[in-house]
């Protein structure tokens, strides 16, 4: 391969990879900007949608009803979450949910790999397997679906929340939660919403990416965490953490490329890390302003 | 427990118990789930001081036990150090990293804290995994050494057994000494009110990093001691079914109170073995991530139910009954 | 070198582009009281909050004894006699009473991590010392049966007075009160006024922060007046009291 091909094939990868983070980064901030929980099963329902579309096909429905039946289970189940385990705990603190959870997570991910094993999982791709040679770059037809998925989310989700009344509301309540509350919105229905939708978007994400990276019982922590990066380096808004998990997934790319694919995943945290403590040099100590 | 007399007559019971045990039962498996108590009651307790008392939101707490158990495993199966030597090596070096890392990283606070450990928990579990030529790779290390002082040789599990409880019972008296001392009200201020903590002369940094070090460094003690009891490590052993179990502990205990954690690590290894035992032949796959589906909703339940956890309910409990006792006495007046 | 006890020299903080204090000049006399009043927003918490070093001023000097202390951290300044209440308590909630105000001796003593570990015997002997001292503050303030208590069982005039123990334990050249008497009883507000006249005469300086007009008149012996981030008038109460711009800023201007 000439140097060429090989920068056209990182940076694809690289895009690739920052799509997933990115939609994963949105359904984190989705549920943290309205009930500022720190949802660490998001990863898992990027796991759980590739395992239950990979379970109802082989159990012989349809690739697309299958898939469809994966994303309403995953919100189903993202619901039941809300409100048999967030909802009770109300005005716990911040490590109280953080415990719910990872506590939550740990479940999902035990029930997966008590029902189908420890295998990694796939199923076909969308649009076929032949691979498209650009400038030598070998690619599979899937990465295409998976960039265009992250384009239809984002105008989707952008459209939603700026238009409609519904949507609006919805950012009232990221902005001010007690100011929401007031002018009568009812916030613990936009939660419940919140958490469905997050589940559901990180159930396409999973379904979108098991041609090409497979599925397993286990992907889901990391995939998470690295959303979870992109969302945090974003500041929490959608623009932001588009652009972080793009720039983050490139970054991605061309480490596992030209150091080594087996530290892109430590790489990638690392960065988090780095980042987070950078942030603090900037923002050092902020006490609550009180004037009298 | 603060504020109260350390050794209650209950707790002398309960030393008793602990020192008679080995000589009642001579099953080396009681035994044994008994030294598993010990050094998980021993990291509980560290990360509930964290979490609970000085409100430092840190997850890593698995990473030092892992490097703990590393440091010890590979010195001595290089036979570059003896295995106690090991044991103050491993020590020396999560003192050393953990204030490395400590330093700048307890900067963050809250959920940012919790990110920024969890990802250095997934970070070293990797990294374990991925220096093979080191640490022996994902298959894990194998022919670690027995511990070994000089000529003598901790061999049997009742060696251990008392190895093992002597460690995690003198660093509770440590911890519970710290907490009601000048130290260790300092750190329990900075969770309460910070602005208040600093205007008392609190230099809430230096606190922040002393405990995490300490609570890092028994972390890896234990660890160490666990390496060589059961003479093999692995990367998945440290990572986070290890947290979710840990977190199981200090939620069913309840951080609150000191000895909590060490009780929600008795009732969580013997549920594990419970489940080991009568599950095991149902589930096709036994691995830790099946066990923590009962740990996971263990927590929830507990959370929303009892959320001061075990052993500050009975504390309540007690509380409320010698109340309305005390109310009972004054009425008979 | 500064010769006066107390002395604040053109100092100056933003937040965030808000002039919250803007050139303070003013000195403290010696062992009286002087009061620090002016309407909400005024800055007068901002400025407590510069001498206790919760945050740094952007500008000027802050004299404490012959010393600059302006931009010290907290901790620092803590340990070199300056004592302060907070407006909402900011009591340690986990905490007893008694435990709180052992709290307030932390700045004076040394014992490290691993003396109070280990028990050794000079950590026990300074225990012991703190919480006699932390008893004698609370009998002070009239609290001594209700050591064992928690936070929470309290009324607000006895947090008050929690907080007044709190700080007195940290054996303080210079006593700042933030809003000492918001909130309570006329006859709570009669036994704080004794409480300060005899702390007076234990040598400790005060500066009170107050809205309470009638207290902060009868107590003071001068009395600075801040609005939006500026002194606007200082002197003795009575010619304060006739301070044209002090009038203005706390009934607005006469329109004629």
């Amino acid at each position: 391969m000439t140097l060429l091909s090989q920068l056209i094939q990182y940076t694809i990868s690289g895009l690739t990879g920052g799509s997933i983070y990115a939609v994963i980064g949105i359904c984190w901030s989705v549920v943290y900007l309205i009930s500022r929980v720190l949802n660490f099963t998001t990863g898992e329902f990027v796991m759980l949608g590739g395992m239950l579309t990979w379970g109802f096909y082989r159990a012989g429905l349809g690739l697309v009803s299958a898939a469809m039946l994966a994303v309403s289970t995953s919100i189903v189940i993202a619901m039941a979450l809300e409100r048999i385990a967030i909802r009770p705990l109300r005005f716990a603190t911040e490590m109280v949910y953080m415990m719910v959870t990872i506590a939550s997570a740990s479940v999902i991910k035990g029930v997966i790999l008590l029902t189908w094993g420890s295998e990694t999982r796939t199923f076909d791709a969308f649009i076929g397997t032949r691979m498209i040679q650009i400038f030598g770059a070998s690619l599979t037809p899937q990465i295409i679906c998976v960039i265009s998925l992250l384009i239809v989310i984002t105008i989707g989700l952008s459209l939603f929340f700026n238009l409609t009344l519904f949507g609006k509301a919805l950012r009232a309540c990221a902005i001010n939660l007690r100011g929401a509350r007031l002018i009568g919105i009812d916030v613990s229905k936009f939660r419940l919403f919140c958490f469905g939708l997050a589940g559901g978007l990180g159930a396409i994400t999973g379904i979108f990416i098991t041609p090409i990276t497979f599925t397993g019982y286990n992907i889901g922590l990391l995939a998470g965490l690295k959303g979870l990066v992109a969302a945090i380096i974003g500041g929490w808004n959608m623009v932001g953490t588009v652009l972080a998990a793009l720039t983050l997934g490139l970054l991605e790319g061309f480490g596992a490329g030209f150091i080594s694919a087996g530290l892109k995943d430590i790489f990638a945290l690392l960065v988090m890390i780095i980042f987070l403590i950078l942030r603090t040099l900037h923002f050092s100590y902020k006490p609550k302003i009180r004037r009298a | 427990m603060i504020n109260k007399p350390l050794l209650s007559p209950l707790s002398w019971i309960i030393i008793a118990m602990l020192i008679a045990l080995p000589f009642i039962t001579s099953s080396s498996y009681i035994l044994m789930v008994m030294v598993f108590v010990a050094i998980h009651g021993t990291l509980a307790i560290g990360m509930a001081i964290l979490l609970e008392h000085a409100g430092i939101f840190s997850l890593a707490h698995p990473t030092w036990f892992g490097i703990g158990a590393y440091v010890a495993g590979i010195l001595s199966v290089r036979q570059i150090v003896s295995p106690s030597f090991g044991v103050a090596f491993s020590a020396g070096v999560v003192a050393l990293i953990s204030y490395l890392i400590g330093a700048p990283i307890l900067r963050l606070r809250g959920y940012y804290l919790a990110c920024a450990t969890f990802a250095l928990l997934l970070i070293v579990e990797m990294s374990l995994g991925q220096l093979g030529s080191l640490t022996g790779g994902y298959e894990g290390l194998m022919g670690i050494p027995p511990l070994s002082v000089g000529t003598f040789t901790v061999k049997t599990d009742t060696q251990y057994y008392f190895l093992s409880w002597t460690l995690c019972l003198g660093c509770l008296w440590f911890l519970s000494n710290i907490l009601n001392s000048r130290v260790g009200r300092a750190i329990r201020s900075f969770r309460d009110s910070e602005v208040a903590s600093r205007s008392m002369g609190v230099d809430i940094p230096k606190y922040k990093l002393q405990i995490f070090v300490l609570t890092s460094v028994m972390a890896a003690i234990a660890g160490s001691i666990f390496c060589f009891y059961i003479r093999f490590t692995m990367p998945g052993m440290f990572g986070f079914p290890l947290l979710v179990e840990l977190l199981t502990m200090i939620v069913i205990g309840g951080g609150r109170t000191l000895y909590g954690p060490l009780l929600g690590s008795f009732i969580t290894i013997w549920l594990r073995e419970l489940i080991h035992l009568y599950l095991g032949k149902i589930f096709p796959v036994m691995k830790a991530e099946v066990d923590a589906i009962f740990f996971g909703i263990i927590i929830v339940l507990i959370l929303i139910f009892i959320p001061q956890g075990f052993a500050g309910g009975l504390e309540r409990f007690f509380h409320s009954r010698s109340k309305a006792f005390a109310r009972f006495q004054r009425a008979g007046k | 070198m500064n010769n006066s006890f107390f002395e604040v020299i053109g100092l100056c903080k933003n937040f965030g582009g808000i002039q919250a204090l803007n050139d303070i000049n003013f000195f403290i006399e010696k062992e009286k009281i002087t009061s620090l009043i002016g309407p909400n927003g005024a800055g007068k918490t901002t400025f407590i909050n510069l001498v206790t070093g919760i945050f740094p001023p952007d500008k000027g000097k802050i004299y404490f004894r012959g010393e600059n202390i302006a931009g010290l951290s907290a901790h620092l300044i803590a340990s070199k006699g300056i004592g302060r209440t907070f407006q909402l308590e900011e009591l340690f909630l986990s905490m007893t009473v008694l435990e709180n105000v052992m709290m307030g001796c932390h700045a004076r003593t040394r014992s490290g991590l691993f003396r109070c570990g280990f028990r050794i015997s000079s950590a026990r002997k300074e225990e012991n010392f703190i919480r006699e001292e932390a008893m004698g503050h609370l009998q002070l303030v009239g609290l001594e049966k209700k050591f064992s208590h928690p936070i929470s069982a309290l009324p607000l005039g006895e947090r008050k007075l929690v907080g007044i123990a709190r700080a007195l334990a940290m054996k303080p050249k210079l006593l700042l009160l933030d809003e000492p008497v918001g909130g309570l009883a006329a006859h709570e507000i009669e036994k704080l006024i004794n409480l300060f006249f005899m702390l007076l005469e234990k040598g400790i300086t005060l500066l009170i922060v107050e809205h309470n007009m009638p207290f902060v008149m009868s107590i003071s012996h001068r009395i600075i007046v801040l609005d939006g981030g500026s002194k606007i008038g200082e002197g003795f109460p009575e010619e304060v009291k006739m301070n044209k711009k002090v009038i203005e800023a706390y009934l607005g201007k006469e329109v004629y």
